[in-house]
């Protein structure tokens, strides 16, 4: 081609460039099985830490009162904010 | 020397086959820059998203509201590239019957083998000098899928848990909307070839399915602590920042201009140079025309239907332009016009009445814009664009087809959403603490008020009648109600007495 990369030899050789080899690769495989592993993990984190979270500011909650029907150890409307 | 000179010129003439190639490279650079630059467009859809939804929650839930579109991108983006881009390219026939061929449909040769291709440890999913079109074509779809996370968010906002939205967005952009696609957005899906199904710019395959699936999962989600007297009534609660919501969707507007051409194929080496995604000649003029009209028509129509109410107004838009998109193709603006003021209209009433008569607490009316919509959408081309060429045999688009596709469409969006979400409801996943929805969800999650400079200020909330009142006792009447085992108001309860 009369405007072809200087190296047009080297892309027809190497038509993709990845890291740790090509597609169908032992190397590829293994980079997928340890991406979707992770993204699986992830998804169980935020269910573990969120719930956590959750509990923790639920129990609080609970324990301070604030939220307590009148005549059974008062009522505030604190913590209500818009 | 002058017959040196001329040599050494026609030396340098490329051969004709030299300059198809260069054609053909420039056709491919031309189409991959197309395509980056629908991406970055689409983009401000999700930051849109983020504004409106963030805008339309009470300010206790300010960042929780927000976090979900963020995190929308980090969940869907790769379930999308592990196994959504691979469903698109595999379920065409409802189930992949040529393995890895994809199905073999005449004259459409360019499907062979796209199955192969969209595997995770394909050569097409990563760095390719050979091919500059599959990475940006998945981007664009991935846009796509990341958009119908973001419908539904919006519905949820202010009780369900951040995690659980997390599960459902995946399951939402990474399986059923790309499955529908693969069924009914793409030239060899069973759908197209065997039905002539149309939605060119996919009113129903983004926005109907997404809003069905969002209704599965409000059903067990259930309405916002106080959202309903005990009489069934619906009352308001007021977002905390309205100019922000008006913002979200004016960019959301902004995004749909890239959502809209990334839908097209461009093909310049061949007249019109433009296709849609059923590989049906159009050009991206005429689709122009369809979405511009279409918001100034869905604009008129949600003004007139909610009384000037302006995130009626603006939602309007949103779906006068859903209303059109499936037949914007062929449409004429005139006609894209009139249909767009009935969507914005319909959008308005069916809001009303999934809040008020279905007792279904939508926080932003999603299901009614996006849903309701999407399928009248599919329902528009059947009747006012029957007999238009769909695909690349030609199939006419028909009032039937338009039938086959909502009635595989509705349960393949509905029942995920409906089942998972029961599941959820089941493992205590679904829905934060009422404790923790009373106070708002960013104390738990973020542990602070994220308008620390501003005073806090009573909760308002808007009873049926209209009044104003102090929220905090309505909301403690509420969750004490909720708290002694006892529903507010039970999902679709009450709707035969008031009727």
């Amino acid at each position: 081609m009369f405007d072809a990369f200087p190296y047009d030899e080297w892309s027809e050789d190497i038509a993709d460039f990845w890291t740790f080899g090509g597609e169908g690769s032992t190397g590829t495989w293994i980079l997928t099985v340890l991406g979707f592993a992770v993204m699986l993990i992830a998804f169980w984190g935020f269910v573990v830490l969120e719930n956590r979270k959750l509990t923790h500011q639920a129990d609080r909650l609970k324990a301070s009162g604030a939220l307590d029907r009148p005549g059974s150890g008062g009522t505030t409307t604190a913590g209500l904010g818009a | 020397m002058v017959s040196s000179l001329i040599s050494t010129w026609l030396a340098q003439v490329p051969t004709p086959e030299e300059l198809q190639q260069q054609i053909t490279l420039d056709s491919q650079v031309l189409g991959e820059q197309f395509y980056f630059f629908t991406v970055v467009i689409m983009w401000l859809i999700h930051v849109g998203f983020m504004s409106y939804e963030a805008g339309a929650a009470r300010r206790k839930n300010v960042m929780s509201t927000a976090m979900k579109n963020i995190l929308t991108i980090a969940v869907v983006t790769p379930t999308f590239y592990y196994f959504g881009w691979y469903i698109y390219g595999c379920f065409e026939e409802g189930w992949p019957k040529h393995g890895h061929s994809s199905p073999e449909v005449e004259g459409l040769d360019i499907l062979v083998g796209f199955c192969q291709n969209t595997a995770p440890w394909a050569a097409q999913m990563g760095p390719n000098l050979q091919d500059h079109i599959s990475a940006v074509f998945f981007l664009a779809f991935l846009l796509f899928s990341w958009t119908t996370g973001s419908i539904m968010s919006g519905a949820l906002i202010e009780r369900v848990r951040l995690s659980a939205y997390l599960i459902l967005t995946a399951l939402l952009g990474s399986v059923v909307w790309i499955m529908d696609a693969a069924w009914g957005w793409s030239a060899g899906g069973w759908l197209v070839t065997g039905f002539g199904f149309h939605d060119a710019i996919a009113s129903c395959v983004v926005h109907g399915v997404a809003g069905a699936f969002t209704f599965g999962v409000l059903l067990n989600l259930g309405p916002r602590i106080g959202k309903y007297t005990t009489d069934g009534l619906a009352r308001t609660f007021r977002g905390h920042n309205t100019h922000l919501t008006l913002m979200g969707l004016m960019l959301i507007f902004t995004g749909f201009y890239g959502f809209y051409a990334a839908c097209l194929v461009i093909q310049s080496t061949i007249f019109p140079g433009w296709l849609n995604i059923y590989f049906s000649p159009t050009t991206l003029g005429a689709i122009a025309f369809v979405i511009t009209i279409g918001f100034a028509g869905g604009f008129t129509g949600g003004w007139f239907a909610s009384r000037g109410d302006p995130f009626w107004t603006l939602s309007g838009g949103l779906a006068g332009v859903i209303s059109v998109s499936a037949g914007a193709d062929v449409y004429h603006p005139s006609l894209a016009y009139l249909l767009s003021i009935s969507g914005g209209m319909i959008a308005v009433w069916a809001g009303g009445y999934i809040e008020k008569q279905l007792r279904v607490d939508d926080a932003v009316g999603a299901v009614a814009v996006h849903g309701v919509c999407g399928f009248y959408g599919i329902f528009l081309v059947g009747i006012f664009a029957g007999g238009y060429p769909t695909g690349i045999n030609n199939i006419p688009s028909s009032m039937g087809g338009q039938l086959m596709g909502a009635l595989a469409f509705l349960p393949l969006a509905f029942l995920p959403g409906y089942a998972v979400s029961w599941i959820l409801k089941r493992l205590n996943l679904l829905r934060v603490p009422p404790e923790v929805e009373l106070e708002g969800l960013d104390m738990a999650e973020f542990q602070q008020d994220f308008y620390p400079e501003f005073e806090r200020v009573p909760e308002i909330v808007i009873e049926p009648d209209g009044r104003e009142v102090d929220g905090a006792p309505v909301l403690l009447d509420a969750y004490w109600q909720t708290t002694n085992g006892r529903a507010p108001t039970p999902v679709g309860a009450g709707a035969e007495e008031r009727s």
